[in-house]
């Protein structure tokens, strides 16, 4: 089962970067700036947004990816946390902040799966992917 | 059964193979659009505020080259005015009434300084600087003595001179000061330093919180003319009244 996902990381990651530079690309011409009132909840946004990038990169490599569950975890979880910014601001508390720990943690344990998956599995990465 | 496992275990490999890419190009997009939105509004508003600032020195240097003109057009006015005697007269006693010329003459200079002794503990460090009631207290023992002409640091006080705190300064015709105040009093000198320094008065009560009030009496008392304009918006000359 898992052998037919070792051809994916290699790929899909060049095409993940390719997305990300076609991204930041747009993102440097867009005639448009984010209001400075809102630059708060779309950074929080980013970050949930960030979480879910990194976990389905994760997943992937461990071929257990699922389309409706990084989608919806995608939108999801990019709503809910502009959501919990609003709500701080109307309650006068930083709410973003719990946010900002879950997804800056589960970021940097996804990360460290990927990282642990890369490792572990050298040769075969090099050798299938194209 | 055999393809259909396969299509399953095919799909997710695909799907990932488009949304990874996608879900990247929107984070690159909001990350990218982001830093530059926040980068653009931290230059939009400093740059906003260097202008601003710019424009209101100029309009206050304009203000005040405008306040020296007008200044020299009265004195000039003045001194015409000046010329016939009667009303001459009548005019310098009025200007020394109104604080708009110097007055010169016996007189007291009161140095007041807030105090350098430590506040113990359960003390308010506040009782041992000096307040705006310390010094109007001292103005009116001053003026009770008979003091003609009144100054503090050389702002002379005119009857619609405010003497406030402002912060940890003192503001008195809307112009600042800080510690030590001197106060400079016209008039009978033995007279306004016996006020100023009575059993039981303000520079006794003051003492007690180690605030000095130094009075020291001369004969050549030099008390300033207002430095402003005397403008009145509201107050008209009421006809028919004397």
């Amino acid at each position: 089962m898992g052998r037919s996902y070792q051809r994916m990381p290699g790929a899909t990651a060049l095409l993940a970067a390719a997305g990300l530079a076609a991204g930041i690309l747009l993102g440097i011409y867009c005639p448009v700036y984010i209001s400075t009132q809102w630059t708060v909840y779309v950074a929080v946004g980013l970050l949930a947004a960030l979480d879910s990038a990194v976990g389905g990169g994760r997943a992937a490599l461990a071929g257990h990816f699922s389309a409706s569950v990084f989608l919806s975890g995608f939108f999801l979880n990019t709503t809910l946390s502009m959501l919990l910014t609003w709500f701080g601001s109307l309650l006068r508390i930083d709410l973003y902040l719990a946010a900002v720990v879950v997804f800056g943690g589960r970021i940097f344990q996804n990360f460290a799966e990927i990282r642990r998956y890369v490792l572990n599995n050298p040769g075969k990465n090099s050798k299938i992917a194209v | 059964m055999q393809l259909k496992k396969e299509e399953r275990e095919a799909s997710p490999a695909l799907w990932a193979r488009v949304m990874i890419p996608a879900v990247c190009l929107i984070l690159g997009f909001g990350i990218t659009l982001q830093i530059r939105s926040v980068r653009h509004a931290q230059s939009a508003s400093s740059g906003a505020d260097l202008t601003r600032a710019e424009e209101l020195q100029k309009q206050l240097s304009a203000q005040k080259s405008r306040n020296d003109e007008l200044a020299n057009e009265i004195s000039g006015l003045q001194k015409k005015l000046a010329g016939s005697s009667a009303a001459g007269a009548q005019l310098t006693q009025a200007e020394m009434m109104a604080g708009l010329v110097d007055v010169r003459g016996p007189g007291l200079t009161v140095t007041m300084r807030d105090s350098t002794a430590p506040p113990q503990p359960g003390q308010s460090a506040s009782a041992f600087v000096i307040h705006d009631s310390d010094i109007l207290n001292v103005l009116n023992e001053l003026r009770d003595a008979g003091a003609e002409a009144l100054s503090i640091n050389d702002e002379r006080i005119l009857a619609t001179s405010e003497v406030r705190c402002a912060g940890n300064t003192l503001s008195t015709n809307n112009n600042r000061y800080s510690a030590p105040f001197v106060i400079r009093a016209v008039g009978d000198k033995d007279k306004l330093r016996a006020a100023l320094l009575m059993k039981g008065g303000v520079a006794d009560v003051l003492s007690q919180w180690g605030i000095v009030v130094d009075a020291v009496p001369g004969d050549n008392i030099l008390v300033k003319a207002y430095a402003g304009i005397p403008d009145y918006k509201y107050a008209k000359a009421a006809e028919g009244g004397s």
